[in-house]
């Protein structure tokens, strides 16, 4: 009962979204099952005034004739009309309403900062805007169908039993047990679909995951006991979808078979009630007929029900999505910083939800406009994290934050290119002209792989593009960075893609060209590091100091076994 | 791509038949199966026949309606529909049965080729593709057995056994039902061909949509970061609103699909009234047929509507069945030998005689100028620690990939312990051979299971042997849950430092007599980079081991360096040697001590 009243409210807030469509396509059903009925009273007609008489008496009017044939084509006609109307517009009610929750989706996608995302696993939210949409809308389209079966039960229902109560009554009560048995079927049948859905769904992951460690199982010789593992899945696979078609193939021939019982039932009650004088053949045969017509509606509301279920589950995870109010923006709590300064950290804690540890701690520093600063520390020791609150992608638990005024670019360990042109990949949609695009690419050492590819600027990067390589990505976002003349740069590792010699002639490009620019960079190798004018060190969430690299190297022990942990490799290797 | 489009171009029946060659288990009491659906397709029309003979025997007669004949007809007819009830159940069952047998085999088979064709047909690009082989060109197959396979069985028994009854009882009206319904499968056939067009832009739409949105999605961060979220969220919201104009013009064109048959169905009616109306009574023609034909008329159409729709699920099939078909035909990766021969027992040697490899290039004939290896000649002794090293495109990790089998040298020949490699068993080479791969991939599930992938029924015991041997217990023991920590998808759990030790630990489990290393080029912290070459050289103690190096500390521990130049061996000598000679070795240690030393200053310009 409570699914019952979830699925109208399902319903009614999904209508609400466009209604007008919805309510035509209902109207053309409902034309739909006044037409079918109608059609039956045609075929009547045309036995009792048209073929009987012929047949049986020798002559028929050609006006009556021809009057019964339009009869039974206006009708048809009409009746396939109101099909058309139905289907084209209950298509259109639920592709409008899909596509009005997948907008609402996406406009949450961008409106949630990234803390939010961090939280949720990519493909999750894709498919709440994709097949949870889908699945949430699914059942609209065969709405307007069963409005018109259930309008057809009732009317053919009232029809038959006023034609012959006897005969009505009899027919009226297999409707029930058509429509029970569906319901039953559609339910068991359920079980085995999903169960099927679950292990392809399995299957398909445990291909792809296999196919993707091809060469590992080359290497192993695991090819034989790999298919073996994947052959188990496929099999369940199978067995789900055998299944399935024995039920099938019951169900099928019960539902053929119980309304043409049915109908052999009426075919002898009517002969008693053709003797008796209480009907006539033709209305015999229009009983049989409107049965026949009636069957296969009959076995389609049952699939329209059946959706039900989907559709809420696709329904309350889209909620949940849309339910959840926007996070406030990181960015609007960090203040601007006193003149000269580009960043001023004070007390800065943070602890990961779920965490005990912070990951930063009573972190306080000061940078000076214009210097290059190196952020140097173990594996968890917080680096990432400071990078992310500094950029303001993420809002501490505790101390304030302020940076310059001007623009603050980041740019990730892991550079995201949008699968679009290099263009759109540097600009995000700004209008900066070409000149602008060209120096940020300069700058960031990526002109001339750009300018070597057929279309330049205009070449299609991703999936459907040509594939840059990590060095690569990694200049084009580092462009789409400095194309904003940022103030302040902040780099999460993001050279280390990059051969030294490249990743010193960026920085020195940066110094020429806007001088003024402040660089907080996570620095993971002695290179990188020898670029910077002071090293802040990180460990355990803290910061243990802060100075030139040289005098840290002095006075920090653990900052020099750090560093040294890749001279000692190249030590070793001069041995 | 081969992969994707058909190999060749078959006919559909070629095809067919050759995917029944496949998978003979189709073909197994087909005609058995034929024969119950057949019986099951007579049950469709007892009902009709019934009515014409109640009322023309048993009500419309001139001595009165006869209700004990009716009730025969109906017990006769009760019985008949329920064998055909029966037949239509039995071949449904064993229809899907056989169809699912049929398909899990070739699924299976698909699944195993697939794992030996050659690494070249494995690319990034293909990935998606071979998949898709296995799951979605065969879900094509599954479905067509569903829905299209048994319409191919019974629709074709019912129009003839329809049109027989019709034919009997009147020729004249029953040829001019055939008449007026024959241009519905015309009009079916050009709506469906709209629609099928329809449909492939609706789906290629939503696809378009869903990589819109995904790339919101992960790229939430740069979007955060840049305030992007106007620009691309705007950008997926036209995505979303092509896709739904995409859909709702396949629907309106889907809309005219059953309507048609409809009013087919009445001119039909209306055409057989009219004609036998005209004709009046005859011996044949009586108002029973008449009315029996206003019922045959809709069971006649109906098969002829349900199979224009499973034509377009056949050609789906077929299509389906093709790609599958054409992965099949992909050769497999080095074939295997017909008269393999065991290695010898101990460490093994490796001889690499004049090897020369071009990738083949399908179609174009590659010439001596695409060679990635030139002429190899090197003889590495067993137990010797070589480091080939070289840049980019200098045909190191093929040479790597060579010794590996992973494919065959285009000319030339590679001897482990003096059998050639093209006379080694598959399973022999792998027990006795290892590669550690650049990028190590991990299995979704523990780190112990990653490691046992290596050896299958290897003890914990064993693996935790192998930990202490490569002296990663340490690190182990920062693991959450040790060796029974979950790696996650492709291991991400682990930085990628992690994964390398763990691909390390899988190989010390493997315990091989050769030993291939392709370094990772990506940078790991400095505490996991000590750990992994520490582990390495443990590793590789008392192995044949070949290193394709990136890290040139790599090379300086080995006992011999090879260095690279476009397919050609240009120095060959120890680290030593090589680094005060002037040559290609000298220049790139020279770069790299540069990178790994942090002096302030001197690589700041200006």
């Amino acid at each position: 009962m409570q699914r019952a009243r979830d699925g109208f409210a399902m319903l009614r807030a999904q209508i609400r979204l466009h209604p007008r469509p919805f309510a035509i396509a209902v109207s053309g059903a409902s034309v739909f099952a006044l037409c079918t009925i109608a059609s039956t009273a045609a075929v009547e007609w045309v036995i009792d005034r048209v073929i009987l008489p012929r047949f049986e008496e020798g002559h028929v009017a050609t006006g009556t004739a021809l009057t019964g044939a339009g009869f039974v084509i206006g009708i048809g006609v009409l009746r396939a009309a109101g099909v058309v109307v139905r289907r084209a517009w209950a298509g259109r009610a639920q592709q409008r309403i899909a596509a009005t929750l997948s907008s609402s989706v996406v406009d949450r996608l961008v409106r949630q900062p990234s803390t939010w995302h961090n939280r949720r696993a990519d493909g999750d939210l894709v498919a709440r805007a994709g097949v949870d949409t889908d699945a949430a809308t699914a059942v609209l389209a065969p709405i307007p169908f069963a409005t018109s079966v259930v309008l057809m039960i009732f009317v053919s229902g009232a029809w038959l039993i006023l034609k012959d109560g006897v005969m009505g009554a009899a027919a009226v009560a297999v409707f029930p047990v058509l429509i029970g048995l569906n319901v039953v079927y559609q339910q068991r049948v359920d079980q085995y679909y999903t169960d099927a859905q679950d292990q392809l769904g399995r299957l398909s992951a445990g291909v792809h995951e296999s196919f993707d460690g091809v060469q590992l199982v080359k290497a192993y010789g695991a090819e034989a006991r790999e298919t073996e593992r994947l052959s188990v899945i496929a099999s369940r696979l199978r067995n789900a979808r055998v299944g399935a078609v024995r039920l099938r193939g019951t169900f099928e021939a019960l539902l053929d078979v119980i309304p043409s019982m049915a109908n052999v039932g009426l075919v002898v009650l009517g002969a008693i009630r053709v003797r008796d004088g209480h009907i006539t053949v033709g209305e015999l045969s229009s009983f049989v007929y409107l049965f026949t017509l009636l069957v296969f509606p009959l076995r389609l509301i049952g699939y329209a029900l059946s959706e039900m279920p989907h559709s809420l589950a696709g329904w309350a995870r889209l909620r949940e999505v849309l339910d959840e109010p926007v996070e406030p923006d990181p960015r609007q709590a960090i203040g601007t910083a006193d003149p000269g300064r580009a960043v001023q950290v004070n007390d800065l804690t943070f602890t990961f939800r779920g965490e005990v540890r912070p990951a930063l701690a009573d972190v306080s520093f000061d940078v000076a406009a214009g210097r290059v600063v190196a952020i140097v520390g173990p594996t968890g020791s917080g680096k990432t994290t400071l990078v992310e609150i500094v950029g303001g992608l993420v809002a501490p638990d505790r101390g304030r934050v302020r940076t310059t005024a001007g623009m603050r670019s980041v740019v990730f360990q892991e550079a995201f290119l949008f699968s679009g042109t290099v263009r759109h990949n540097v600009t995000l949609g700004e209008p900066y002209d070409d000149d602008t695009v060209w120096e940020a690419l300069r700058l960031a050492e990526a002109d001339r792989f750009v300018a070597e590819t057929r279309d330049a600027l205009e070449t299609v990067v991703g999936e459907r593009g040509v594939s840059f390589s990590g060095g690569q990505r990694q200049r084009v976002a580092l462009a789409r960075a400095l194309v904003r003349r940022p103030e302040l740069l902040l780099l999460d590792d993001t050279t280390s893609a990059l051969d030294p010699a490249t990743e010193a002639s960026v920085l020195g490009n940066l110094r020429s060209a806007f001088g003024g620019t402040t660089v907080l960079m996570v620095a993971s190798r002695p290179s990188t590091i020898a670029l910077a004018d002071e090293v802040l060190f990180l460990a355990g969430g803290r910061i243990v100091d802060h100075g030139p690299h040289t005098d840290l190297m002095d006075r920090q022990p653990g900052y020099r076994q750090l560093v040294e942990a890749f001279e000692t490799e190249r030590v070793g290797a001069s041995d | 791509m081969p992969v994707t489009e058909p190999i060749g171009r078959f006919s559909a029946v070629h095809t067919i038949n050759r995917g029944l060659q496949e998978a003979p288990v189709l073909r197994q009491g087909l005609g058995v199966t034929w024969a119950l659906a057949a019986v099951g397709a007579t049950g469709r029309i007892v009902v009709p026949i019934l009515v014409q003979q109640a009322i023309d025997k048993g009500i419309v007669r001139d001595g009165g309606v006869r209700v004990g004949l009716v009730v025969v007809f109906a017990i006769v007819a009760a019985v008949a529909l329920l064998i055909a009830g029966a037949a239509q159940r039995q071949a449904v069952v064993r229809l899907g049965r056989r169809s699912e047998a049929a398909l899990f085999d070739l699924r299976s088979r698909l699944i195993a080729h697939i794992h030996r064709i050659s690494l070249a047909d494995h690319n990034e690009e293909r990935r998606g593709a071979l998949v898709a082989r296995v799951t979605s060109d065969i879900e094509t197959l599954a479905q067509f057995f569903q829905w299209g396979g048994l319409a191919w069985l019974l629709d074709g028994p019912l129009m003839i056994l329809v049109a027989s009854v019709m034919l009997a009882y009147d020729w004249i009206l029953a040829l001019v039902a055939f008449a007026v319904a024959a241009p519905l499968a015309v009009v079916l056939r050009l709506v469906q061909r709209h629609l099928v067009v329809a449909y492939d832009k609706a789906r290629e739409r939503n696809g378009e949509m869903l990589s819109a949105i995904t790339e919101v999605v992960t790229g939430a961060e740069t979007i955060t970061a840049y305030d992007a979220g106007r620009v691309l969220g705007a950008e997926a919201d036209e995505a979303v609103q092509r896709k739904a104009a995409a859909q709702i013009r396949a629907n309106v064109i889907g809309a005219f699909l059953f309507p048609s048959g409809e009013v087919f169905s009445v001119l039909t009616v209306a055409a057989v009234v009219l004609t036998g109306v005209a004709r009046g009574p005859s011996s044949a023609l009586t108002a029973g047929a008449m009315i029996g034909f206003i019922f045959l008329t809709y069971r006649f159409l109906e098969p002829i509507a349900e199979f224009t729709e499973v034509l377009d699920q056949t050609q789906t099939a077929v299509a389906g069945l093709r790609r599958v078909l054409g992965v099949l035909d992909l050769p497999i990766g080095p074939p295997p030998p017909e008269h393999p021969r065991p290695l010898p027992v101990g460490s093994l040697d490796i001889d690499i005689c004049d090897v020369t490899f071009s990738y083949p290039t399908r179609g174009l004939a590659s010439s001596a100028d695409d060679a990635v290896l030139r002429h190899v000649n090197v003889y590495i002794p067993a137990g010797q620690q070589v480091a080939v090293v070289g840049e980019t495109g200098s045909g190191k990790t093929t040479l790597g990939r060579l010794i590996a089998r992973f494919a065959d040298p285009t000319i030339g020949e590679i001897r482990l312990g003096a059998v050639p490699l093209r006379q080694v068993s598959n399973d022999d080479l792998r027990q006795r051979l290892v590669v550690v791969s650049q990028e190590p991939f991990l299995f979704t599930g523990t780190m112990a299971e990653n490691v046992g992938f290596a050896r299958p029924g290897t003890s914990i015991d064993d693996m935790e042997a192998v930990v202490d041997r490569l002296d990663l217990r340490e690190w182990v023991a920062t693991l959450p849950e040790g060796m029974m920590t979950e790696v996650g998808e492709r291991g991400e759990q682990l930085s990628a430092g992690e994964r390398q030790l763990v691909a390390l630990v899988r190989a010390g489990v493997a315990d091989p007599d050769v030993l291939v290393l392709d370094e990772a080029t990506s940078s790991v912290d400095a505490l996991t980079e000590v750990r992994i070459s520490r582990a390495l050289t443990r590793l590789a103690e008392g192995r044949t081991t070949i290193a394709i190096a990136h890290r040139l500390s790599t090379a300086a521990r080995a006992d011999r360096v090879l260095v690279l130049d476009r397919g050609v061996v240009v120095e060959d000598g120890p680290h030593d040697a090589l680094v005060l000679g002037d040559g290609i070795y000298s220049r790139l240690y020279e770069a790299w001590m540069t990178a790994t030393t942090a002096e302030q200053g001197d690589l700041l310009p200006g």
